[in-house]
């Protein structure tokens, strides 16, 4: 079965995509008034908090971190979808990413901006964050270069900003056929503002390859090194269950696993909402699910290294944080994750649920809900039990203030991705196009692969 | 604002110590706490309270884990007391143990601070900024022995904390944190920059039995013994120096000689190499009853 | 000179100095001049008011009746912080929580700012010209026996005070009550010592045995025991002290005990005699009369009786003969029994038996001036009074320095005799809940903003009179001391004799520089001295000595049958931050956690973990305490220190006053039995028996113990040493 059919006209696919800009349905207005109902009850959390300070969170001595972290790392780590399919599948010629890696690309970049909300709720002085920027002053103060967590205030930017730049450069040459299809109003403005006077020229062409080459390139290691500093975050520290060399691997692999699993949650409402089953089809699909199962099984080695590592080390305290984990009270998400991480996925593996929609909508729900857990079963453990016995404390639990920005947090990213998807085209026509129109000239030249698609 | 300005202060806000080429001169504040004489009465505990406008959380507060206390006195029972199989009775009595900031040599509260609010200064204190820190808790996550307390409310603002009156006791020499920042145990820096100061003006170094903490001072057993590690004269350096403990090791000769070495000073979690400047002694227990 | 009016004796009567054993010279050179002399102000600025340097004052704690001497520092006319006056033979510099507390005492948002006159159930602000002549005007026509004043202990200028009040209104009835004292020790020391309260010195044994004497925490004079104990484990002659504590509930003393022995509630006495058998069998002499007494206390009987085990009893026995001199001492723990007296006499004879009696037990130094040595209080005499009360023998009550409504157990019903009482005042700091029930209140100086003298009952060196001084002006306008109130009071009845007095100051003033050579004041100017006397603190007085003489006659101590309904004690527990709950609304006391089960702001009821299991019980659980006289819930604490006969909940909690009080907690002095020491009168305090039912209500216990439960899962923390294995004359 191919990817998407063959024969759809190169103007279907203008007026599918374009369409999805238009005229939102009904089922729209509600998703999105729902998203910002969310959302606007974590604004209210954070009000709250703000104003009463950051004890509301029900955080404490040793729990300092709770919640806003481990939901922090999840929305970093479902941000690593968008360049695996955009920047390392682009490299990797997998020309079935075209259809989906757009969305995808957007998710990366509100993940990302979800997850820096995170990092803001959780500082206790909100309003000195930019202490943590190396910016020019008078004082000659500067932040602290060997804290991982300023490595990562920069990671993330630059992740962000480069994402942001790479999803827009991805975006010109439909930019540019939304400007021409579009005859009036703030839509025409914008489009030809952004599509910066794309003409379709050789030249524009060319310099567009090199430089989406370019940026794909750079953002590669970008995204590696951003959850591998996450992991620095903890992998840094010296505390029991964190001070481990597997983290970054670990957290990568976990990263591109959630992002997976989100794009699968993603490809299956969009192609309901938007009725892109031409493009979002289910060989597609399967293809993504499959890459979501061989990251699931790379996600639980790395698990089982850090478990083994731990255990026949002569780390007793790192020991203990385990063992805590999967027997104190903590063990039902402990377990929970490794359920829904390691067990789950095996649906994944049976071809007849490979495009299963309802199956694999829940499954991929499960999956989310799993590395959820895992980040959270990172953060909170380690300090339940750390190095000091006396400050102990297996019983924190957070407080529903923390739980609604978390909550808030989906409605945030929804918002974000419902806006984007009325705003851009959130499939590739271009590349769409590239697909079908290599495919029918391919075979009008009787199959001779030597033959450019171009 | 240039590199070179950035990379000139760089290296002064890092000090490591100790180091050879930077030996601690001519202060190195550090502690030794004897816990056979200590007997867990608090004293020291209320006394930091007084000193250093510690703000008393409540009972909710507490409740959930938010209580400031820079020193906590900590009670531990015998490993087999009440255990199925072990002793009915602690007929060895409890355990106490004062414990606040170690006043780390390697603190890993330091590096990960991203706005280097707490750093090291050079007579060896672990110093914390209140103006500087941003509330980002890396340090305490970082804490082995999780002595930093957050400001997770606005006390200062509470009206059970100080109210009408109750703000008069405050200290004037120690600011009153706002919500957001970290604090913990500073060694009662307000007094020994008092006395340092002092000694400055009268051109001589702070001398021996000049600053004392103020859980020390209140301590009716004497358990605490608070001075100058480079200070040859001073009780803590000859306690130290007694009990064969060394700054910048993670093993001392007592853990290297097995059997009684005479030998009972230690330092906790010596191991993970934060070269802490609290010196313990450990507890005796008579072995004839 | 004082004008005439009255002699020389009665001025002497009058100042507290009356019967002083020394010579009184140069008393005719006082510079009073009738009374004009005026406290400097403390916010006015003078030399010693920089703004931004602090000085500092010396004063005395009140915080409990040890009286250590304090030194506050003052800045910018506020007092910050209170210190140990490192001069004074008590507490030699140091301080416990409970008195460096005191500050939150005086800056306390909830204390009395002016005088209040019962109007229905609620109070109406007085001026004090009203409320004083309230009282002149109910005590007129009413005979002194119809009369009573109840205080807490009083020394001291105040005590001289009150005293010549009391005589003003020919009333004898000045009941001094202390809801937890040492009073069935007192008694048994004047039996078997011949003083009440010897000078132990701790610092001179090898060996401590204590039957549950908190001597670290609570009992007597807990910042100058902890520092002799400090030193007695530094050791005599090299060679590291040895405690042994005996009791049924561990206290903060059997916590740092190198073997803590865990009772039958009441059989203290027992093993006493236990052990005095067991020396004389070992080879100490006893006299025929202690031989005879103690020679049915075999190993078996005391073994059985007490539940302590003859291995532990024989190497005690070793060590007591081995390590001499040793001191034996007897505290709460022993004594609250309806045969508590009997138990003190027993643990007394073992000081006798052993030959400590003039090596670690000895002679106290006492201050020659009996009229102002400490009114101790005791418990007998709330009986006293309230059985008083209860016959309608009293018009009007005063009361100062007591809450009994509060530490009076229901079963005395002391409400209901106090109806019975036409007029009641109370001196307070709080409207605790005696002020509550009073009709007129009239408020006191804090302790940081009064004048006084305090000689502690406890004397460790010599003799000392504290001196108490105000360390700042006063916060409230309207708050007066109580030796203002006094002396306004017998003003009304003596005016002539105290017209030269204008304040309690200038009384205090006169009374001390009248006696300046016999107070080490030589030929020093009258001013000279007043200013060294407060800049000190201290006066020290040479102490005479009196003998020690005393009998080892003891009666075998019976303890009661138990119950099967209430088969278990309650023993109360005495806590050195809220004793017995005066202080409950200084908020640092309410955070510091029990040093024992690290539990805030709360009762609790401590419950051995075996006893526990037994009846179901699992930490939080909220169980209903009941005895013959009533019950009380809290929450279920699981602690190995305590004796599975009995559980322990913490006095001083429960109040129905202050916002750091109030809701916290139980009061368990509610539910005490009204059982009494059989010679001493004193309530037995730990005679209630109790059952213990578990609700179905379970709670979060508020503590700084974390779910490791104060284990150290091997990490080394908190580490010991068996003290063959090292040599502290060693060490630094
Ligand atoms: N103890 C002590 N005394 C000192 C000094 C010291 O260091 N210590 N320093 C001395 C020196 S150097 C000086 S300059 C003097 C200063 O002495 P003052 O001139 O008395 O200074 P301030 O205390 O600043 O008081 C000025 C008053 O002006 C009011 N004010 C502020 N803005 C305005 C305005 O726009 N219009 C009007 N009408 N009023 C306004 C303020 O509220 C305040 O009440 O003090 C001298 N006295
Ligand atoms: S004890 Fe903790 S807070 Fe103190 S210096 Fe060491 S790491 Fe830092
Ligand atoms: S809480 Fe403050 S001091 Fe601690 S790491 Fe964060 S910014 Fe630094
Ligand atoms: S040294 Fe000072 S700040 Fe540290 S615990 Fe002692 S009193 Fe508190
Ligand atoms: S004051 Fe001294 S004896 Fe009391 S708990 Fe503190 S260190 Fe121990
Ligand atoms: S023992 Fe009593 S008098 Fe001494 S400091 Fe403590 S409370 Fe004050």
């Amino acid at each position: 079965m191919k990817d998407i059919r063959e024969d759809i006209a190169w103007a279907k696919i203008n007026q599918d995509v374009l369409k999805s800009l238009e005229n939102p349905r009904k089922l729209y207005w509600v998703i999105l008034f729902a998203a910002l109902s969310i959302f606007s009850v974590g604004v209210g959390c954070e009000i709250y908090q703000y104003n009463v300070g950051m004890g509301v969170e029900n955080v404490n001595n040793p729990h300092v971190w709770g919640l806003y972290i481990a939901t922090f790392i999840f929305w970093i780590g479902m941000s690593h979808s968008g360049t695996l399919l955009s920047a390392i599948l682009h490299l990797m010629h997998a020309d079935w990413r075209k259809p989906i890696y757009r969305f995808a690309e957007a998710m990366t970049t509100f993940s990302l901006m979800t997850a820096g909300l995170f990092v803001m709720v959780h500082i206790g002085r909100l309003w000195q964050f930019y202490y943590s920027l190396p910016y020019p002053n008078e004082r000659g103060i500067w932040p602290n270069f060997q804290s991982p967590l300023l490595w990562d205030a920069m990671a993330i930017f630059t992740y962000l900003s480069s994402s942001i730049l790479f999803l827009y450069v991805g975006m010109i040459p439909d930019l540019a056929i939304a400007r021409d299809n579009i005859h009036a109003g703030w839509r025409k403005k914008l489009y030809t503002a952004l599509s910066l006077g794309w003409e379709g020229t050789d030249r524009q062409w060319r310099n567009f390859r090199v430089t989406y080459l370019t940026i794909a390139c750079f953002l590669i290691p970008l995204a590696v090194s951003v959850h591998s500093i996450v992991a620095g975050d903890f992998a840094m520290s010296q505390q029991p269950g964190w001070h481990v060399t597997s983290f970054p691997p670990y957290f990568v692999a976990g990263a591109l696993y959630s992002g997976c699993a989100a794009i699968i949650t993603l490809f299956i409402i969009l192609r309901y909402v938007f009725r892109f089953e031409e493009y979002m089809t289910l060989p597609i699909l399967k293809k993504t699910v499959r890459l979501t199962f061989a990251i699931a099984m790379v996600w639980t080695y790395l698990n089982a290294v850090e478990f083994a590592s731990v255990w026949y080390s002569h780390d007793q305290a790192s020991k203990d944080v385990l063992i805590q984990k999967a027997t104190g009270p903590f063990a039902p998400f402990w377990w929970g994750m490794i359920f829904c991480g390691s067990v789950v996925p095996f649906v994944l593996s049976i071809k007849r649920f490979q495009t299963n929609i309802p199956v694999l909508f829940a499954v991929s729900l499960l999956l989310n809900l799993g590395m959820w857990l895992e980040r959270w079963m990172i953060v909170a453990p380690t300090f339940s039990h750390g190095y000091y016995p006396w400050t102990w404390d297996h019983y924190q639990w957070p407080s529903i203030y923390a739980w609604g920005m978390v909550f808030a947090s989906f409605g945030w990213f929804t918002l974000l991705f419902m806006i984007f998807c009325k705003v851009f085209p959130s499939v590739s026509m271009y590349e769409v196009k590239e697909m079908v129109y290599h495919r029918k000239l391919h075979a009008a030249k009787g199959g001779n692969n030597s033959q450019g698609a171009h | 604002m240039s590199v070179t300005n950035l990379l000139e202060n760089w290296s002064q806000f890092r000090h490591f110590h100790p180091v050879d080429d930077k030996p601690h001169d001519p202060y190195k504040w550090a502690m030794s706490i004897d816990l056979d004489t200590c007997t867990g009465c608090n004293a020291c505990s209320v006394a930091c309270f007084a000193e250093n406008n510690i703000p008393v959380v409540g009972k909710d507060k507490f409740e959930h884990g938010q209580q400031m206390h820079w020193m906590r006195i900590e009670r531990y029972w015998d490993e087999d007391v009440s255990n199925p199989g072990g002793r009915d009775f602690p007929d060895q009595g409890a355990q106490f143990l004062p414990m606040m900031c170690q006043q780390c040599e390697a603190a890993p509260c330091e590096t990960v601070c991203p706005v280097a609010a707490t750093n090291h200064t050079p007579d060896g204190l672990n110093s914390q900024i209140y103006n500087r820190c941003i509330g980002s808790r890396y340090c305490s996550a970082n804490c082995p022995f999780k002595v930093r307390y957050f400001n997770w409310y606005d006390y200062p603002t509470d009206d059970s904390v100080w109210p009408a009156e109750m703000n008069q006791q405050l200290n004037p020499d120690v600011s009153v944190r706002s919500k957001g920042v970290m604090e913990k145990c500073t060694f009662c820096v307000q007094r020994i920059s008092a006395a340092k100061v002092t000694a400055k003006n009268e051109g001589r170094l702070v001398h021996e039995g000049e600053i004392q903490t103020a859980c020390q001072q209140a301590c009716p057993t004497n358990a605490i013994t608070f001075g100058n590690l480079v200070d040859t004269e001073s009780r803590v350096h000859k306690q130290w120096e007694a009990q064969r403990v060394e700054i910048d090791k993670d093993k001392q000769e007592k853990d290297e000689e097995k059997g009684g070495t005479d030998l009972r000073g230690y330092r906790i979690l010596e191991e993970l190499r934060a070269y802490p400047s609290v010196m313990y002694l450990e507890r005796v227990r008579e072995s004839a009853v | 000179m004082i004008e005439s009016g009255f002699d020389r004796r009665d001025f002497l009567k009058v100042l507290g100095w009356g019967g002083a054993a020394v010579a009184l010279t140069g008393c005719g050179n006082t510079s009073v001049q009738d009374g004009k002399e005026t406290v400097v102000s403390y916010v006015e600025a003078s030399d010693y008011m920089i703004p931004g340097v602090s000085v500092y004052f010396n004063s005395t704690c009140t915080q409990c009746e040890a009286s250590c001497n304090i030194n506050g520092r003052v800045r910018e006319g506020r007092v910050l912080k209170l210190e140990g006056n490192a001069a004074s033979a008590i507490n030699r510099g140091k301080l416990c929580g409970l008195g460096q507390a005191g500050v939150q005492h005086h800056y306390n948002p909830d204390r009395v700012r002016e005088p209040l006159l019962r109007k229905g159930t609620s109070g109406e602000t007085i001026t004090w010209e009203a409320a004083l002549k309230l009282i002149n005007e109910k005590l007129t026509g009413v005979s002194g026996d119809q009369i009573a004043f109840l205080s807490g202990s009083v020394s001291g200028h105040l005590k001289v005070l009150l005293g010549n009040y009391m005589d003003s209104l020919s009333s004898k009835n000045h009941f001094v009550y202390e809801a937890i004292s040492p009073a069935v020790q007192r008694a048994a020391n004047k039996k078997s010592y011949g003083v009440e309260m010897p000078k132990f010195s701790l610092n001179k044994a090898k060996v401590i045995l204590s039957f549950g004497a908190d001597f670290l925490g609570s009992w007597v004079s807990p910042v100058h025991f902890s520092q002799q104990y400090a030193q007695f484990r530094k050791g005599v002659e090299g060679k590291r002290g040895v405690l042994v504590q005996v009791e049924s509930k561990m206290t903060l003393t059997g916590a740092n005990a190198d073997r803590w022995l865990a009772v039958r509630p009441g059989t203290e006495g027992v093993l006493a005699l236990g052990l005095v058998n067991a020396l004389g069998a070992a080879g100490t002499a006893l006299s025929a009369d202690v031989a005879a007494a103690v020679k049915d206390f075999d190993k078996a009987r005391v073994t059985k009786d007490t539940g302590v085990s003859g291995e532990h009893l024989d190497k005690l026995v070793a060590l007591l003969k081995e390590r001499t001199p040793s001191l034996v001492l007897s505290g709460n723990g022993a004594e609250g029994y309806a045969h508590g007296s009997q138990n003190a006499a027993a643990i007394n004879l073992l000081n006798h038996v052993l030959g400590n009696v003039g090596k670690t037990i000895e002679a106290p130094a006492v201050v020659p001036f009996p009229q102002m040595l400490s009114a101790n209080g005791n418990s007998a005499s709330l009986k006293k009074l309230n059985d008083g009360m209860a016959a309608g023998n009293y018009k009007v009550l005063f009361t100062y320095a007591a809450n009994p409504v509060f530490t009076a157990p229901a079963s005395m019903k002391l409400a209901d005799s106090l109806n019975k009482v036409g007029f009641k005042v109370a001196f307070a700091h709080y409207m605790d809940e005696t002020a509550m029930a009073a009709d007129l209140v009239l408020p006191l100086d804090s302790a940081l903003e009064d004048w006084g003298t305090h000689i502690a009952e406890y004397q460790p060196e010599g003799g000392q009179i504290s001196i108490q001084q105000p360390l700042m002006e006063k916060l409230h306008a309207n708050t007066r001391g109580a030796g203002d109130i006094l002396l306004a009071l017998i003003k009304q009845r003596r005016a002539e004799e105290y017209k030269a007095f204008e304040d309690y100051y200038a009384y205090l003033r006169t009374a001390v520089l009248q006696n300046k050579a016999a107070l080490g004041g030589g030929a020093a100017e009258d001013d000279t001295f007043w200013d060294e006397t407060l800049t000190s603190g201290i006066v020290k007085v040479a102490g005479a000595t009196t003998a020690l003489s005393g009998s080892t006659a003891v009666t075998a101590p019976v303890a009661a049958a138990s119950d099967a309904q209430y088969p278990l004690f309650l023993i109360p527990g005495i806590t050195a931050n809220l004793r017995d709950g005066r202080h409950a609304n200084q908020p640092w006391l309410q955070e510091s956690p029990d040093p024992l089960t690290t539990i805030v702001w709360d009762s609790w009821v401590e419950i051995h973990p075996k006893k526990a299991a037994e009846l179901g019980i699992v930490e939080g659980d909220m169980v209903e305490v009941t005895s013959k006289s009533g019950s009380v819930k809290a929450q279920a604490y699981l602690f190995p220190g305590i004796h599975p006969d009995a559980i322990s909940i913490p006095l001083g909690r429960g109040q129905s006053w202050g916002r750091y009080a109030k809701g916290n907690g139980v009061n368990p002095f509610q539910i005490l039995d009204a059982v009494f020491d059989k010679e001493t009168g004193e309530l037995a305090i730990n005679e209630t028996r109790v059952q213990i039912k578990k609700t179905s209500k379970r709670v979060i216990v508020i503590k700084d113990e974390g779910s490791a439960g104060g284990k150290q899962f091997g990490r080394k923390i908190a580490v010991s040493v068996s003290s063959n294995e090292v040599d502290l004359s060693k060490e630094v």
